[in-house]
């Protein structure tokens, strides 16, 4: 018998396997987490060759610290 | 209506009115993909030379042509087999010319890590349009995987724009290897279902 996945477990499974349309909310949800990843990940992370600097992740760690 | 639906409606407003120039115009639409390409290179040379808001500037007007050419298609009645053979063709060259403009600049910079992400980014776009048209040689459809080429295309805007192209490779590049993976595993699926129902 298949035991059921938890709530967790089938989030990160569908976000792998993608089965979702465009314009859908689960559409919406990924487009927001990559914009993040692209516009707050602090270049100097990622050893940009072409940006640098902390970028506004950094800014907000900075002013944390 | 979601957000990224309301962003298409936008954006469908001027091209609406390209849509409508053209088929006014009677331009065949395998001309408008070659065009597409053609600035497309434009753009791949801008990335190069590392002038990134121009590349996105580029892009831009290389990718109405990308969209209208189906949609003038449909309305000019010149919907064809070979013409949507030409436009996968065409669009394969212009991705790949993207790409190359990038890794021609990483290696100017001496980059070698960004020259290897940039051509693995490349192998799996490349992998992620082939996965689909071979397994539709065998199954009925293969649409799955978030990463197909105008998320890839936006994505590249976006990373000329903000000059963010660095994450940007990160993120094609990740999502290709899962939009690969997807279709691998569906084609595998569909086809096993299909032995155990003929079983």
């Amino acid at each position: 018998m298949k035991r059921a996945a938890s709530l967790p477990a089938r989030v990160l499974w569908n976000a792998f396997y993608w089965t979702y349309e465009r314009a859908t909310w689960q559409y919406d949800l990924m487009v927001v987490a990559i914009l993040a990843f692209v516009w707050l990940t602090p270049p100097d992370w990622l050893n940009d060759p072409m940006a640098s600097g902390c970028g506004p992740l950094g800014w907000v760690l900075a002013q944390l610290r | 209506m979601t957000f990224t639906g309301l962003i298409g409606r936008v954006f469908m407003l001027p091209l609406r009115l390209i849509i409508n120039t053209c088929v006014r115009l009677r331009i065949h639409p395998n001309t408008l993909t070659f065009i597409g390409v053609l600035i497309n290179i434009a753009a791949a040379w801008a990335l190069a030379l590392g002038k990134f808001m121009t590349a996105g500037l580029i892009m831009v007007v290389a990718n109405i042509f990308d969209f209208i050419d189906g949609k003038v298609a449909v309305e000019l009645g010149e919907v064809s087999q070979f013409g949507g053979f030409w436009d996968s063709v065409i669009d394969r060259f212009s991705d790949l010319s993207l790409f190359i403009g990038l890794i021609y600049l990483y290696a100017q910079l001496g980059r070698t890590d960004y020259v290897m992400i940039t051509a693995l980014a490349m192998m799996f776009a490349i992998m992620t349009s082939y996965t689909r048209a071979r397994a539709e040689s065998i199954i009925k459809k293969c649409k799955v995987g978030f990463m197909e080429r105008p998320e890839r295309i936006v994505l590249f805007m976006i990373g000329a724009f903000t000059n963010r192209m660095a994450a940007v490779m990160w993120v094609i590049l990740v999502l290709s290897v899962f939009t690969v993976a997807d279709r691998i595993i569906l084609t595998y699926r569909e086809l096993r279902d299909a032995r155990q129902v003929a079983a």
